[in-house]
């Protein structure tokens, strides 16, 4: 690895270090605001923030750089425009350090939903001149920019208008490069009730009220969800003392709840949740489907579901799916990925580097 | 049929019926002798209570079509319809317990807005044929079978639209009325098929899954004018489904308007009774009279907006993918 990358990534891990200290009143300040304008909850900030401080650190920069073939440093004016979302708290962030690794020009349209937690991350890259460029929450205030290569999340139906109306504002072109990640569901497989796997289960399910590509939508395991349901309710009530659910359910949740009961389907209507032994694509939030099957019927799922599917994870580390999958991962990492992980299969930071 | 059904039934259709008169009768009938029905609306409103307004007539998932078996009274069905495989996983069925109603309702629906004796109808429906059990293909044979002329027909398959298929019809005086998918439409103008006369008129039933590419409303009906040459007022649109047994039609524009016996609104997703406001989309409910031996209160998977009008544009299928994951970025700039 050329010195020049090597310095960056130590500057990047002092960066991150610095912007996640106890004593950053800035980043205190962002959560708070956070909190009090209804985004989210500090239990869920806190705990985003914690993943967050495992996974950036030099050591796994190192490893990310590695991966994804880049080789040295190149600084470049190329504008990068990333899209976030802002389902979770500081979701897009692997996005905003793939360009800072990158080298290119940062610009940002950071969602309203959670706009002051991303800032302040860029803030400090920037005071370290890691990252330059500008950000903001309103896509008028990006005219007058072109972008080189666009960064997107969403579903497939939102990315042709957004992608659409930034042609219309000269920001891209119709040939501009765009990363467009669509899967918005995850699906575990557990085969035993140890209490270590019901308790990563619950936070893999339940975690920012089951927002996220990553969190879990369906569980096939080898037994009902009646069966386990005494023992893994009482996990569940213990993760929303701790980790009250933020989000509540729509008025629609009971609608599907009087259907199912209705066309004699199994369900669990929890406190803010809502469990019901179907196959049926994850399309809902706060529904996880339950279905009583074999590693079998999870791979016959998983294929189904592939469009939209985003990771399957399991206990087994040795759980291989066919290729055209996702790799397994374990379920402890479902809520805490690695730095390095690749949304729909595509690591970003390779995609800038190799296929720009 | 009970005397008590032909009663029903034969005020249905009648300029007078009023929908509230009528529509009443036939939420008791669901929700005492349809067992679905009567578990999903006992969970919304109480059984001894009658709703204060049609609003607030709980609308059952269309889906229901699809998982259970929707009838009254376990009346025997005299057909049965299934939607078509392209949709992913099991197809809904439709059992229809009275021919004569849903011939009936075809053809109220249909002359509302075309004087059959006018038209020969020429019908291309590529795509259904491998559903023998499709509601549309059944409504397009029962139009051709009620012309007496014989003029109406099938047309076949994977051919090019000739004039030797619609002059026979011209020279008898009658007008043409081509009737088809919307795929199939477009792939006859690609197999180069003749321009039709002026005043001919086209109506599309949507349904473009299976066709190569997207694409929308607008453009359709301006490749469907451009391609058989006929003004963009004589191409009209037809809404209907294996669920219901009403069609709608839009005449000459992408906006439907309501059978008589049909009660159409858009409904936010994330709260089905609260209506949505004229331009805001939504899924689309229908209250379809005719279907008051299956289910008549039904919530769709179709995406839709109303206008100051109370009529319908269809926009395609709902997807819900973007309520869960990564997906809330399309903001209001």
């Amino acid at each position: 690895m050329e010195s020049t990358l090597q310095q960056r990534i130590e500057l990047l891990g002092e960066a991150i270090n610095k912007w996640l200290a106890p004593d950053n009143y800035v980043l205190k300040e962002a959560i708070d605001r956070t909190v009090r304008d209804g985004f989210f909850s500090f239990e869920d900030i806190r705990y985003q923030l914690l993943a967050l401080k495992k996974s950036l650190t030099a050591g796994e920069f190192r490893r990310w750089i590695t991966r994804a073939g880049l080789k040295q440093h190149k600084p470049s004016n190329e504008t990068v425009l990333c899209l976030h979302a802002g389902n979770i708290p500081l979701v897009g962030i692997q996005d905003i350090l793939a360009v800072a690794l990158s080298g290119k020009r940062y610009l940002g349209k950071l969602s309203r939903k959670d706009p002051w937690l991303p800032a302040t991350l860029l803030q400090v890259l920037q005071n370290h001149e890691l990252i330059h460029g500008k950000w903001t929450t309103h896509i008028d205030e990006l005219a007058g920019e072109q972008a080189y290569a666009v960064l997107f999340s969403g579903s497939t139906d939102t990315a042709a208008p957004v992608l659409d109306l930034l042609e219309k504002k000269n920001i891209i072109s119709a040939n501009t490069p765009r990363l467009v990640r669509t899967a918005h569901f995850s699906m575990a497989f557990i085969e035993d009730e140890k209490p270590e796997n019901l308790r990563q289960l619950t936070n893999a399910v339940f975690r920012y009220g089951g927002s996220g590509c990553r969190s879990v939508a369906m569980v096939v395991a080898p037994f009902s969800f009646n069966h386990i349901k005494c023992h893994l309710t009482d996990y569940i009530e213990e993760f929303w003392l701790r980790n009250p659910q933020h989000k509540k359910p729509p008025p629609s949740l009971f609608y599907r709840f009087a259907y199912n009961r209705a066309v004699g389907i199994e369900q669990s209507w929890l406190d803010h949740f809502l469990v019901e032994e179907t196959s049926h694509k994850p399309d809902e939030p706060f529904v996880l489907h339950w279905v009583d099957g074999d590693r079998q019927d999870f791979i016959d799922l998983a294929w189904k579901y592939r469009e939209g599917l985003q990771s399957v994870y399991s206990m087994d580390p040795g759980f291989d799916l066919p290729e055209e999958l996702p790799k397994t991962e374990v379920l402890s990492e479902a809520q805490q990925p690695p730095i390095w992980w690749k949304p729909d299969g595509i690591d970003p930071l390779r995609w800038l580097e190799h296929c720009v | 049929m009970t005397d008590e059904f032909k009663h029903l039934t034969s005020r249905l259709f009648k300029s007078n019926s009023s929908k509230t008169g009528i529509l009443w009768e036939i939420f008791e009938l669901q929700r005492t002798r349809n067992p679905i029905y009567k578990s999903f609306s006992n969970s919304f409103i109480d059984r001894h209570k009658r709703p204060e307004s049609i609003d607030e007539i709980p609308l059952l998932p269309i889906r229901a079509f699809k998982e259970s078996h929707l009838i009254v009274d376990q009346l025997e069905p005299e057909l049965q319809f299934r939607s078509s495989g392209t949709g992913q996983g099991t197809r809904s069925r439709h059992l229809v317990a009275s021919t004569d109603l849903y011939k009936k309702t075809i053809h109220k629906g249909f002359e509302r807005y075309f004087d059959p004796d006018q038209f020969a109808i020429l019908c291309y429906a590529p795509g259904y044929s491998d559903n023998p059990e499709s509601s549309l293909l059944w409504m397009m044979n029962e139009l051709i079978q009620s012309d007496p002329t014989g003029l109406s027909r099938f047309l076949p398959l994977g051919n090019p639209l000739t004039k030797s298929d619609f002059e026979p019809a011209l020279e008898k005086g009658k007008n043409i009325l081509l009737f088809g998918a919307a795929f199939g439409l477009l792939d006859l103008i690609d197999l180069k098929s003749a321009k039709l006369p002026d005043e001919a008129n086209i109506i599309e039933t949507g349904g473009m899954k299976t066709y190569r590419q997207s694409v929308t409303k607008e453009e359709l009906r301006k490749r469907i004018s451009d391609g058989f040459e006929v003004p963009g007022e004589n191409i009209h649109s037809e809404y209907g489904m294996c669920e219901l047994m009403s069609q709608m039609y839009a005449v000459g524009s992408e906006w439907f308007e309501p059978q008589p016996w049909v009660h159409l609104s858009v409904r936010d997703p994330s709260d089905p009774f609260r209506h949505c406001k004229p331009g805001e989309e939504g899924k689309i409910g229908v209250i379809d009279l005719a279907n008051l031996f299956s289910c008549p209160f039904l919530l769709t998977e179709d995406r839709g907006v109303m206008n100051e009008d109370g009529h319908l544009a269809v926009l395609g299928r709902w997807h819900g993918a973007e309520l869960r994951g990564c997906n809330f970025l399309l903001e209001q700039d």
